[in-house]
């Protein structure tokens, strides 16, 4: 049950997961390689915030292009 | 299987069937050699790049070469090309596709029993689980859907085939697999985050990429269901050794035991066969198949 419970989350939210995780980790790394945003506190909450509203967009529409 | 009564007895079933084996034979060393040597090459990426011995953009493209060359090693397992019906060799099937699919992130299990049903119901709108890729309108299309994910539709087959339990029990026994394969770069990309992108996400998509187009949309594009029909011979401005010679699926459609490398030997020999019995595009086949890059322009 609770397996199942997992699946049914995943397979619903892997968008928001995946954005979230994934692509803020990857825009967190390369706004610090460019240096970019350096004397701002909040980089790190722009990246997975950016990371997170890709994933939502995509889950939203149903599709990532 | 049914004769036409048109097709005459020199070109009966048995007779092709009879050639085809002769190629069907040889232990397919060329493959387990890319499919092994491909995943090698691509793990060895990784302590390169991060101890700083290959540059990450040089990786990429090696990771990228790599996911390109993942595929075909691991369908020639997933149709028994390497144990030929010897129980003793199986494991090498099973080895062989599962690790030249670690680049592609993609369980061997579902890709073998999805495989099989594409063979099976080739061009089907409802089993065929290519249908969605090879029957697109274009190729930037196919690109996008992959790219997108939207042609992965696992699940949706796993409901299709409800009632074949092997298919249903590989499904389930490659679940695990395809988790980890999900997970391992969602914790990849914490600790390496332009790494896991630049070395196994980004060249796995574009290995998917050049699998589908070359694999799945070129070779069943515009054709039919049937045995004869369902693939075909094409040629475009791209030399075949770049698309790991794509425009001859149609033979491994008919006779999927004959080895790739084999294949260009098996046209030519069977050549009248093919086009007796109308294979689309057959009367475009060159006599001489063996090293012709099979350009048109």
């Amino acid at each position: 049950m609770i397996v199942e419970k997992i699946f049914d989350h995943i397979s619903n939210w892997n968008k928001v997961w995946f954005g979230l995780i994934f692509l803020g980790s990857v825009i967190n790394a390369v706004l610090q390689k460019f240096n970019l945003f350096d004397d701002s506190p909040y980089v790190l909450v722009f990246a997975f915030g950016a990371g997170a509203l890709i994933g939502l967009v995509a889950k939203i529409r149903g599709a990532w292009l | 299987m049914r004769e036409s009564p048109d097709i005459a007895a020199d070109f009966s079933f048995e007779r092709e069937k009879a050639i085809a084996k002769n190629f069907s034979q040889r232990f397919q060393w060329e493959m387990i050699l890319i499919g092994l040597g491909q995943a090698a090459i691509w793990l060895s990426l990784w302590p390169l790049v991060l101890n700083g011995l290959l540059d990450l953009l040089t990786g990429f493209l090696i990771a990228s070469l790599c996911a390109c060359f993942a595929y075909l090693p691991s369908h020639e397992a997933q149709h028994g090309n390497y144990s030929r019906g010897n129980p003793k060799l199986r494991w090498l099937d099973s080895f062989v596709g599962h690790i030249s699919l670690i680049t592609l992130k993609f369980p061997y299990h579902i890709l073998r029993i999805t495989h099989m049903k594409h063979h099976a119901y080739t061009n089907d709108p409802e089993k065929d689980p290519d249908y969605a890729n090879a029957h697109n309108t274009s190729v930037l299309k196919v690109i996008k859907n992959v790219l997108d994910g939207s042609t992965l539709q696992f699940g949706k087959y796993v409901e299709v085939f409800a009632n074949d339990k092997a298919f249903v029990n590989a499904f389930h026994q490659a679940i695990p697999l395809a988790m980890l394969f999900k997970l391992a770069p969602m914790v990849l990309v914490i600790i390496y985050p332009l790494e896991t992108l630049l070395l196994w996400w980004l060249p796995a998509k574009i290995g998917s990429v050049y699998t589908t187009v070359f694999f799945s949309y070129y070779p069943h594009l515009g054709t039919s269901a049937g045995r004869y029909k369902d693939t075909r011979f094409w040629s475009h401005w791209m030399p075949r050794f770049v698309n790991h010679s794509m425009q001859l699926h149609f033979i491994h459609h008919l006779h999927p035991s004959i080895g790739h490398y084999d294949e260009p030997k098996a046209i030519e020999a069977l050549k009248p066969f093919l086009v007796a019995r109308e294979v689309p595009g057959a009367d475009q086949i060159p006599d001489k198949i063996t090293f012709n890059p099979l350009i048109k322009i």
